[in-house]
């Protein structure tokens, strides 16, 4: 097994500091590891801090203090300490995020948001191609939207045109944060499958998932992050 | 499925394109900006964000080559040597202003020339480095009007009869067209409408991405920023308070002036 | 130091010899020998008050009082012709204060002064061309800023001037430019050749006289040695061409000159003759005749000779 994420030490405290600097203490000592083909699912209360603690693994929130090695391009890489560039690379090759929500870039069509990790990676525009409609094929997206920019589309339409972005060409690392909230049935089954091949094939997944239906499908490892709350 | 796997070296360039060290400009007492150091490498996009009178403009103002600073350098690494951009005579930093670098700027009319056509306004880069074929300057000049959506039937005429928003489309052009290595925009989409600045944010961000730009942003819209650079720097009263990845720091600020700047927006 | 003084003749006003006094002088020639020295270079020098207004040639009579000497032959030319009265009126003031021989045979003069033109007969060595310039900056209308056109002058930066003649051929399908076009030289410096036709650019390269061009207005120098390349601007698909006309000079029948058309009647008649009148002049001498010789001789226009 190759140990993929590394978290040693974490602690995590907000200071607002136009709110008279109260301080927001989150997690303290968080320490787990994430190996690869294993799908990690937080665990914890609503607001016990699951999407923050997700948020750091991806190098959006600094952590107070500690550090998270993700292991990129054969070696242990400490996000927290990385330079921008650094991070901007691990998040290009190695590092997924799947969101809740589409950030919606003006103009530009569904296909192209879809090909676009693919061709950051340097695939051919026609392999790209192919992938993408393959993709969005198996998400059950209208083809008739495909030219589209997503801006237009429903809830559940975005989330399916972010997750075909997500999964067109897994990371070794993939992030996941409530993909299925907004899709139905037939849909949240392609998630999962799509879960568990990217994870049969050596990925290393942490996610969020709220419906237990689809948490108990994905999970081959809980992690309650209860534990790691500040007093 | 197939994972994507990194390969195994971290490919990143060797060293930086821009290294700014302690560079101050003041205005007799005031400060306009101050102690401002940072490294910028090839094809990265840095924002520079703050509100009027933070000393962004003046900062910026430094590293073009505009305004010298009072004290600190700015070196860049285009060449086989390392320039020290304020100590090459003026008229090499001229030169590499109109090769190397670009500057696009928030008033178009500052960066075109109003009475030359389109074509001539994004020929005349070719024709400054000694391009003296009329055929080939016209016809990038047509490949370029179209790359930034500029119908190419528009080539003889003059910016005065374009929107602002096409305006500040040649204006990139004019200067993307010397294929600059690093690029200096200051509120590039200030003064657009809503759906004028999409279309040229999207435009800039397409451009940058596929041309390996590197890019200095001024900007004080928070959306501009997230949306097409890499790392921001936050300045206040001419001193940079924070800097980090751009998410980074509009979602997790830390300091103090940073926070109240995310705050004050609705949604970025 | 030696004055050249009029001679003190009641009919004269005491004027130093040539007009302006030798301290001018010696100014202007400083400024003519740095001209020389950097072929194409505009120099700044201090131009005076001339009894003539500004923009009538005062800068190149300046030139013309500062070299010219008692063993000097003038001629003075505008438009191409010796007895238009402008030309005359020059040539009159330096016969008055400089008792200079006069001439309008090109190959007589040693100072030969313009503004439109360059004799169509080929210039000598030791002959001193002079060129009343209006406009000597060919950036300004480009460029307003003066602080900027020198920087532009100084690090070579021509790229501007490409774009005025890019302009052209995108708005008339060619450069339009038929006067004072700008040309480089000795391959250093953009320079405006005052009002010539570019039909005469040709005749500057590589001129074995010497060319100086005097602004009074702009008050600027500046010059072309002997024997100096002068090309003119343009682009490889777009080569410079200069003037050419489908008939002959309806005078004389010279086919390779530079050709003013004339309203002959007032039916619309009109026919096409040399600019440069001596040149005409010298071939009708010759025996050519033009086809329309005859016709112009007997309404008066000119005097038919015979050789």
């Amino acid at each position: 097994m190759t140990t993929m994420i590394q978290v040693e030490n974490v602690a995590k405290t907000f200071t607002l500091h136009n709110q008279g600097g109260a301080r927001l203490p989150v997690f303290d000592n968080v320490n787990f590891h994430v190996e690869a083909g294993e799908a990690l699912v937080l665990a914890g209360a609503s607001g016990a801090g699951k999407s923050s603690l997700l948020r750091i693994l991806y190098g959006n929130y600094k952590p107070t203090s500690g550090a998270i090695r993700i292991t990129h391009a054969g070696r242990p890489v400490d996000i927290v300490a990385a330079v921008p560039r650094t991070v901007l690379d691990i998040r290009r090759r190695t590092l997924g995020f799947v969101s809740q929500f589409l950030r919606v870039i003006p103009r530009i069509s569904t296909l192209d948001i879809v090909r676009d990790p693919l061709l950051a990676r340097g695939a051919t525009p026609e392999t790209a191609t192919e992938r993408a409609k393959a993709m969005l094929a198996r998400l059950n997206l209208p083809e008739r939207l495909w030219n589209l920019a997503p801006a237009t589309f429903s809830g559940g339409e975005q989330q399916r045109v972010n997750i075909a972005r997500s999964f067109v060409d897994p990371s070794a690392i993939m992030l996941i944060d409530e993909p299925t909230a907004s899709l139905d049935a037939a849909n949240r089954d392609v998630v999962v499958e799509l879960i568990a091949e990217a994870r049969t094939a050596g990925a290393a997944i942490v996610g969020i998932f709220h419906d237990e239906a689809v948490r108990e499908r994905v999970a081959t490892r809980y992690l309650d992050i209860t534990a790691f709350r500040k007093a | 499925m197939t994972l994507h796997v990194a390969a195994a070296e971290l490919d990143l360039e060797p060293a930086p394109l821009l290294s700014v060290d302690g560079v101050s400009r003041f205005y007799g007492e005031r400060i306009g900006c101050a102690d401002v150091s940072f490294d910028l490498w090839p094809g990265e996009v840095l924002g520079i964000v703050g509100e009027s009178g933070s000393g962004k403009s003046t900062l910026l103002r430094c590293l073009a080559g505009i305004d010298k600073p009072d004290e600190g350098e700015v070196l860049f690494r285009g060449g086989a040597e390392p320039l020290d951009i304020y100590s090459v005579s003026e008229q090499e930093r001229r030169r590499l202003m109109r090769t190397a670098w670009g500057i696009v700027h928030q008033n178009p009319r500052d960066g075109l020339r109003m009475d030359v056509t389109a074509g001539g306004n994004v020929g005349e880069r070719l024709m400054d480095r000694g391009d003296r074929h009329y055929g080939q300057i016209r016809e990038r000049a047509l490949d370029w009007l179209q790359r930034v959506e500029i119908a190419g039937a528009r080539i003889d005429d003059r910016p005065r009869q374009f929107s602002g928003g096409m305006q500040q489309r040649l204006q990139i052009a004019r200067v993307l067209v010397s294929e600059p290595r690093l690029v200096f925009m200051d509120e590039p989409t200030g003064g657009l409408d809503v759906s004028v600045q999409a279309r040229l944010l999207d435009l800039l961000r397409v451009l940058v991405r596929d041309l390996g730009l590197a890019a200095i942003i001024v900007t004080h819209d928070l959306a501009v920023a997230r949306l097409l650079t890499d790392r921001l720097m936050v300045m206040k009263d001419g001193r940079v308070v924070e800097q980090g990845l751009t998410d980074q720091v509009l979602d997790d600020p830390h300091h103090a002036y940073t926070q109240l700047l995310t705050s004050a927006v609705l949604s970025v | 130091m030696t004055v050249h003084q009029m001679p003190a003749d009641d009919t004269k006003p005491a004027y130093n010899y040539a007009y302006l006094d030798e301290q001018t002088k010696r100014m202007i020639r400083r400024a003519l020998l740095k001209a020389v020295a950097v072929p194409g270079y505009q120099v700044p020098f201090g131009s005076r008050e001339m009894p003539l207004a500004r923009g009538w040639g005062t800068g190149g009579i300046q030139i013309t009082a500062a070299i010219i000497g008692p063993a000097d032959t003038l001629k003075v030319i505008d438009q191409g012709a010796d007895d238009t009265t402008n030309a005359v009126s020059i040539r009159r003031f330096f016969e008055r204060t400089a008792d200079a021989r006069t001439c309008e045979a090109t190959d007589e003069a040693t100072i030969i002064q313009t503004r439109h033109r360059i004799p169509e007969a080929p210039l000598k060595s030791g002959q001193v061309m002079v060129y009343q310039v209006p406009t000597p900056e060919p950036l300004r209308r480009l460029e307003p800023r003066e602080a900027e056109t020198r920087k532009m002058h100084a690090w070579a930066e021509y790229g501007l001037m490409q774009v005025k003649l890019y302009e052209d051929i995108a708005r008339y399908g060619e450069i339009t430019k038929t006067y004072d076009y700008p040309v480089m030289v000795n391959d250093r410096y953009v320079m405006a050749p005052s009002p010539i036709p570019k039909f005469d650019n040709p005749k500057m390269h590589m001129s074995p006289a010497l060319q100086l061009f005097g602004a009074g207005r702009e008050k600027r120098i500046y010059a072309l040695p002997p024997y100096t390349s002068v090309k003119s601007l343009d682009f490889e698909d777009h080569p410079f061409r200069i003037q050419s006309w489908t008939q002959p000079c309806g005078l004389c029948g010279a086919g390779d000159s530079y050709l003013d058309e004339v309203v002959i009647d007032d039916q619309g008649g009109r026919m096409f003759v040399c600019s440069d009148s001596h040149y005409c002049e010298t071939r009708r001498a010759e025996g050519h005749r033009g086809t329309m010789l005859g016709d112009a001789a007997a309404s008066g226009l000119v005097e038919e000779t015979t050789p």
